[in-house]
């Protein structure tokens, strides 16, 4: 009869979503181990960040002199973006959010993308962007001194002309259980409009020895640095999202595993009562 | 002596952050001194020991590459930004791995075979030699 065929099938479902929560939970504990260390890459990397970006935006608001190649606004022919994502899937919306905003970055004007992350590299691919380098295709290992080379192949690219404007696509780590992703411009560094009629009067910066030769010193290693921070806050993202996706799964299967074994005992009933309706008709006769 | 308001940060973090009377540190063009109420400045930073005076009392640190900028807020207060590649207060430094680092480079400094190995050891070789000027009294 069909109670027993569908009691061991039940058995087979529990057993099998067991075995899945297992993975779900090793994966939440991994996430955690390692969020609590990008938590802390996360906080001591981001003062670093905040004040170069702040610096050089106040700077380039205020800035008068356009000699350097790296302030001059150019008609953009091309942009190219650096997409910072992860390597593994599993991070609940990730990955998806954040190619949902690189994509709508990437209209208007033919792109290029230097990706991090091997599901970035994917993206890549699938979308036909042309990658300049696929040496940074593991967003884990990526060192400080990774993001200096990936900010000299970007600055020589961009003096070279390869591209005229250059983006940052990463996640922002607001807390634990949110994220957002985010797209910063890095060059050219000047504003893209400027705020007429402010109220403070534009003040003059002294360069020393001369805007040209301090820009050019500059640029690299603050690009690098805004690399280097948007990395660990996508970094930190990442295993934050992982691990609340696992939570929440780990949280179904078990949802999951108490109904079917509702379900078990309920179909273990329905067999004893009909075995024992069976005897009794036997007996009778 | 009046004070200034100085951060000093790295990519591992904040290094200093407070009030401070003098900065010294070396640029692309050699040590500038930064007092209260400089103007507007911007600079980029080249490999040195840097130095720090707060209340009387100067600490020494190696320090290379990044930007030294003041800036001015509407308040007419400056504020001064230092962003170091590396920022390493003397009593933090290895003074003995810095020696053999310094000793490793100049023996890659011998062997380099073109320029570019040539440049790379030597700037390894000016780091090790900035970490110990900081660290040496």
């Amino acid at each position: 009869m069909s109670g027993g065929a569908s009691m061991k099938d039940i058995k087979l479902r529990i057993k099998s979503v067991e075995s899945t929560m297992q993975i779900t939970k090793a994966m939440e504990l991994v996430a955690s181990s390692k969020l609590n260390k990008a938590k802390l890459r996360v906080e001591r990397s981001r003062p670093y960040f905040t004040l170069l970006h702040q610096t050089l935006a106040e700077i380039a608001e205020a800035n008068t002199e356009f000699s350097s190649a790296y302030v001059q606004r150019r008609e953009v022919k091309k942009r190219c973006v650096v997409l910072i994502a992860g390597d593994r899937g599993l991070a609940g919306g990730y990955n998806s959010n954040l190619f949902k905003l690189a994509a709508e970055k990437m209209q208007g004007a033919p792109c290029c993308a230097l990706p991090v992350g091997k599901k970035a590299v994917e993206f890549c691919r699938l979308h036909g962007v042309e990658a300049i380098t696929g040496a940074f295709s593991l967003a884990e290992d990526v060192s400080v001194s990774d993001c200096f080379a990936m900010s000299r192949l970007l600055c020589e690219g961009f003096l070279a002309g390869e591209f005229d404007e250059l983006m940052v696509c990463y996640t922002n780590f607001v807390s634990m259980l949110s994220q957002s992703p985010a797209a910063l411009g890095m060059l050219p560094l000047s504003p893209k409009m400027r705020r007429r009629g402010s109220a403070a009067p534009r003040q003059l910066v002294l360069y020393e020895p001369g805007s040209e030769a301090v820009y050019d010193a500059i640029v690299p290693g603050y690009l690098a640095g805004m690399l280097w921070g948007a990395l660990c806050e996508s970094f930190a993202s990442e295993v934050a999202a992982r691990r609340m996706a696992m939570d929440a799964a780990s949280k179904n299967a078990a949802e999951m595993i108490e109904d079917l074994n509702l379900r078990y005992n309920r179909a273990r009933q329905g067999a004893i009562t009909q075995e024992i309706t069976e005897i009794v008709a036997g007996a009778e006769e | 002596m009046e004070q200034f308001s100085l951060q000093i940060v790295t990519p591992d973090g904040v290094s200093f952050s407070g009030g401070a009377e003098r900065l010294v540190v070396r640029t692309i063009e050699g040590d500038v001194c930064i007092l209260a109420n400089h103007v507007q400045y911007l600079t980029a930073l080249g490999t040195g020991t840097a130095r720090v005076t707060v209340d009387g009392e100067t600490r020494r640190a190696a320090c290379a590459g990044g930007m030294l900028a003041v800036t001015r807020d509407s308040g007419g207060k400056s504020s001064v930004r230092l962003a170091a590649t590396t920022f390493e207060w003397a009593e933090d430094i290895d003074a003995a791995r810095a020696q053999r680092a310094k000793e490793r480079a100049e023996e890659l400094l011998q062997h380099a075979h073109d320029r570019h190995e040539q440049s790379v050891a030597q700037a390894r070789l000016n780091r090790a030699l900035t970490r110990l000027g900081a660290a040496g009294k």
